[in-house]
């Protein structure tokens, strides 16, 4: 077994000539004093004190918008600091550039991989840093060695597949891996298992763990504490833009963190009422399409049903069959009792249906465009009146649903990529509350939202299942469907393979059909 | 509460800065203007400002048409020889006869025609905008050829030729023209739901379909009126030279680009406006208007447009990032 760090000797004589040199464990290897970031007259990062130990797991929690990306930024050298002090290893550092961060073993996996999809795993993880003779690369010796890192690692990926052929997840591990060859010392991973699945992140679980015990300090940022019980040593808080504490694991629980991050209690998270159930809204049977088969379900107005499953198992592949994203090619849809064909978008939402699809970025927003247009999208044609948008109507409506949901804007005039993750949740939801409907479908609605943002957006389902909406759940979280859903079914494989009452079934029983365990 | 005391600190709207763009680009075309006024003689006579405005005229039209296909994050290489080809159609028609009106209707429609091909070209076959434009690029010239065996058409219509030279409250016609399209344009684009799914379409394709925006319709539309601007400059400068060629307008699709980027749209898509391309169409017929009377050599006004487009881009880009 070859250590990380020994992959490639070169790199480690870079970071002595960086003129770091190694901190015994357990001593502070990263300071900072007063390290502030302001845009404007906004705090983004108000002055923070904190230490970092060298060997250590440190795992950084708060809402959206509490500054955790900020400070991630000021680390790796990506935005300059407005004032304070950054102390890396007993001595002061500007961090200016990416490539100073890089140099001194600072480095950072982001939550979107930013690697280059077109190339192949073995490239991507030399990238910048080939292995050449005379000139000409050694693409043989590269994948070799790449190869190497990722069997000893025990992630089974082939190192010469092109690496958008992967899945997000094992993207993540090829980053990772790639952080890890360089020489890292400081490695700060951002929000890692957002779209992992379970055996991927137990994967992740055991680099970080190893990368630990090569002494590599690791900085952990998570929505989800029960990673950061299972993985941390120490954890710090960030609320609005300020450090409100530091704690050792073993001396904090749950409920004091989230107490820390936002004053609420986790019963009142996963806010759920009960509802008298009305009417059948939509029913499937032996609905079949690209990446899902036989799938036969039934939504009636005041439940949320639930649909539990690895990612792949076709449930966001049946929400856009169902929307008339995707065409199904067998089964039924029941309307109201009515048969119904859906041929397209535009059919689903004339019926009422509405999707918040599981990719903001990819599939929910028109990043760079206003909030007020992301807002409006659906309604232009009632906003219409003769050739032209009624534009006092246009503002009005965008400003309401900034103002009922509470997004954080100054302006509906802010493009949509300014916003956090829960705030662009809420633009999309903010899209449907104004086009109005009956059948409401919502994945991952809460995959990168911050715990506060998660509140409100279950206590939204609960307003809309009192109005006689009916609403499906797609999660990946099961504690999340689990909680919220009145029927909660099992998706495996592109299949419904088990169904549940509300609590009718232990999370180990959902989990384990899922897995087919 | 929070939303208002956020209100003040926040980054500036979009909007305003978007105006600022413009005038800072109307400042430029003022000063250069003024520049010229003092520097030659000859700026200032209202021959030359009326050669101007024609000169303008044409690729102003054009760049409105591009901008909308960029803004759907397209382009069209297509514009110059549509121009070509349909100076081409309309002489051929008038030629055998064909009334004048009639003739222009045709024209037209053979525009949207062209438009509605590099549509389906891209939604239902899947080609990329740049590839399908620079097919019919090239085919369309070679059609055009075909047509007058490589050699040009006559137009004897005197009410058809004498138009473009003719002057409406001391205004060239030509430039009236520009008024014509730019009002719709700008309604179309900026007030009308159909530029906001122009917009949305070059923003994220995906998110606006899902939101129940017709791509493909938008898609289709952002073609069509290229095309059909370009068809009717070719009308335009089939009446300038009173013949159709099918090897006119070369190059005038970069002409088109320029304006368009100048005027401040990206060729990423979801950033223009109407008023950005005219103004850029004129400033580049200033910079060349201007370059005529200095006496500067015509091979370093090409010059002088590139490095033009490197500059006032990266200035751009600089505003893009400082607004972030």
């Amino acid at each position: 077994m070859i250590g990380l760090q020994e992959v490639s000797h070169r790199h480690d004589d870079q970071v002595r000539a960086a003129g770091s040199h190694p901190v015994p464990k357990g001593e502070p290897i990263l300071e900072l004093r007063g390290l502030q970031k302001n845009y404007g007259a906004v705090e983004a990062l108000k002055p923070a004190n904190m230490t970092f130990l060298s060997g250590e797991v440190h795992a950084i929690v708060g809402e959206n918008g509490a500054g955790k990306s900020t400070l991630i930024k000021l680390l790796t050298g990506v935005i300059a600091r407005s004032a304070g002090e950054v102390r890396w290893c007993g001595e002061t550092v500007e961090l200016a550039t990416p490539n100073e961060a890089i140099a001194r073993g600072i480095n950072a996996v982001h939550q979107e991989v930013v690697l280059c999809p077109h190339l192949s795993v073995a490239a991507n993880m030399f990238l910048g840093d080939e292995m050449s003779r005379r000139g000409v690369m050694r693409k043989r010796a590269m994948t070799d060695a790449a190869q190497g890192v990722l069997d000893d690692l025990g992630f089974n990926l082939p190192a010469n597949a092109e690496l958008g052929s992967l899945t997000i997840g094992q993207q993540q591990l090829v980053a990772t891996a790639r952080a890890a060859m360089r020489g890292t010392q400081f490695l700060i991973f951002d929000e890692p298992t957002a779209y992992l699945t379970r055996q991927e992140s137990a994967q992740l679980f055991r680099l970080i763990r190893r990368l630990q015990s090569e002494g590599v300090t690791i900085v952990y940022i998570s929505h989800r504490l029960e990673e950061v019980f299972e993985l941390a040593d120490r954890v710090s808080v960030l609320r609005d833009g300020t450090h409100v504490g530091t704690r050792a694991i073993s001396e904090t629980n749950e409920t004091e963190l989230i107490a820390l991050m936002i004053n609420r209690s986790i019963e009142q998270i996963y806010h759920k009422e009960h509802f008298e159930r009305g009417e059948t809204i939509v029913e499937t049977r032996g609905l079949s399409g690209p990446g899902f088969r036989e799938i036969s379900l039934s939504v009636r107005a005041g439940e949320i049903v639930g649909l539990y499953g690895l990612i792949g198992a076709g449930r966001s592949e049946f929400a856009l069959g169902l929307y008339g994203r995707n065409p199904v090619s067998g089964g039924e849809i029941f309307w109201q009792g009515r048969k119904t064909a859906i041929a397209n978008e535009r059919d689903a939402m004339e019926l009422g249906i509405a999707l918040a699809p599981e990719s903001r970025r990819d599939q929910g927003l028109c990043l760079n465009l206003p909030i007020g247009l992301n807002i409006n999208l659906p309604v232009f044609k009632r906003l219409t009146r003769g050739l032209t948008i009624n534009r006092a109507e246009e503002a009005s409506n965008a400003d309401r649903q900034i103002r009922d949901l509470n997004i954080k804007t100054p302006s509906r005039r802010v493009l949509a990529s300014a916003m956090s993750g829960g705030n662009q949740q809420k633009i999309v939801i903010g899209r449907w509350l104004s086009h109005g409907a009956k059948l409401f479908i919502f994945d991952e609605p809460t995959v990168g939202v911050d715990v506060g943002t998660k509140a409100e957006i279950y206590r939204l389902f609960a307003r809309l299942l009192e109005n006689g909406a009916g609403i499906i759940l797609i999660s990946s979280y099961l504690p999340e469907v689990y909680e919220l859903a009145d029927r909660l079914h099992v998706f495996r494989q592109g299949r419904l393979v088990a169904s549940h009452d509300y609590r009718g079934a232990s999370h180990e029983e959902v989990l384990a059909q899922a897995i087919n365990a | 509460m929070s939303v208002e005391t956020v209100e003040s600190a926040g980054p500036r709207p979009k909007k305003g800065v978007s105006i600022l763009f413009g005038l800072t680009l109307l400042g430029l075309l003022l000063a250069l203007w003024l520049a010229l006024g003092v520097s030659t003689q000859a700026f200032w006579t209202p021959n030359n400002i009326s050669n101007l405005l024609r000169q303008g005229a044409m690729t102003a039209i054009l760049a409105v048409g591009q901008t909308f296909v960029i803004i759907t994050a397209g382009i069209d290489l297509s514009v110059g020889a549509v121009v070509g080809f349909t100076s081409v159609i309309v002489a051929w028609l008038l030629a055998a006869g064909v009334p004048l009106w009639l003739a222009i209707i045709a024209t037209l429609a053979i525009g949207v025609l062209i438009g509605a091909f590099h549509a389906f070209g891209i939604v239902r076959m899947g080609l990329p905008p740049f590839i399908i434009t620079l097919a019919t690029l090239t085919s369309l010239r070679g059609i055009g050829l075909l047509i007058t065996n490589g050699s040009t058409i006559s137009i004897t219509h005197d009410a058809f030729t004498t138009f473009s030279r003719a002057d409406f409250l001391g205004v060239p016609s030509l430039f009236w023209m520009v008024i014509v399209v730019a009002i719709p344009a700008f309604v179309f684009l900026h007030l009308s739901r159909f530029g906001r799914y122009l917009f949305a379409v070059g923003s994220n394709r995906e998110a606006a379909r899902l939101s129940g925006v017709n791509v493909d319709r938008t898609i289709y539309l952002a073609y069509i009126l290229s095309s059909t601007c370009a068809a009717f400059v070719g009308l335009l400068l089939a009446s300038r030279i009173g013949i159709g060629n099918a090897t006119q307008a070369e190059g005038w699709e970069l002409q088109a680009i320029a304006s368009s980027v100048i005027g401040g749209t990206s060729l990423f898509g979801a950033v223009g406006s109407v008023h950005g391309p005219l103004l850029g169409a004129f400033i580049l017929a200033t910079i060349n208007n201007g370059a005529n009377l200095l006496n500067v050599n015509s091979f370093w006004q090409r010059i002088i447009t590139g490095l033009l487009i490197i500059v006032i881009v990266y200035f751009d880009q600089l505003r893009r990032r400082g607004a972030r």
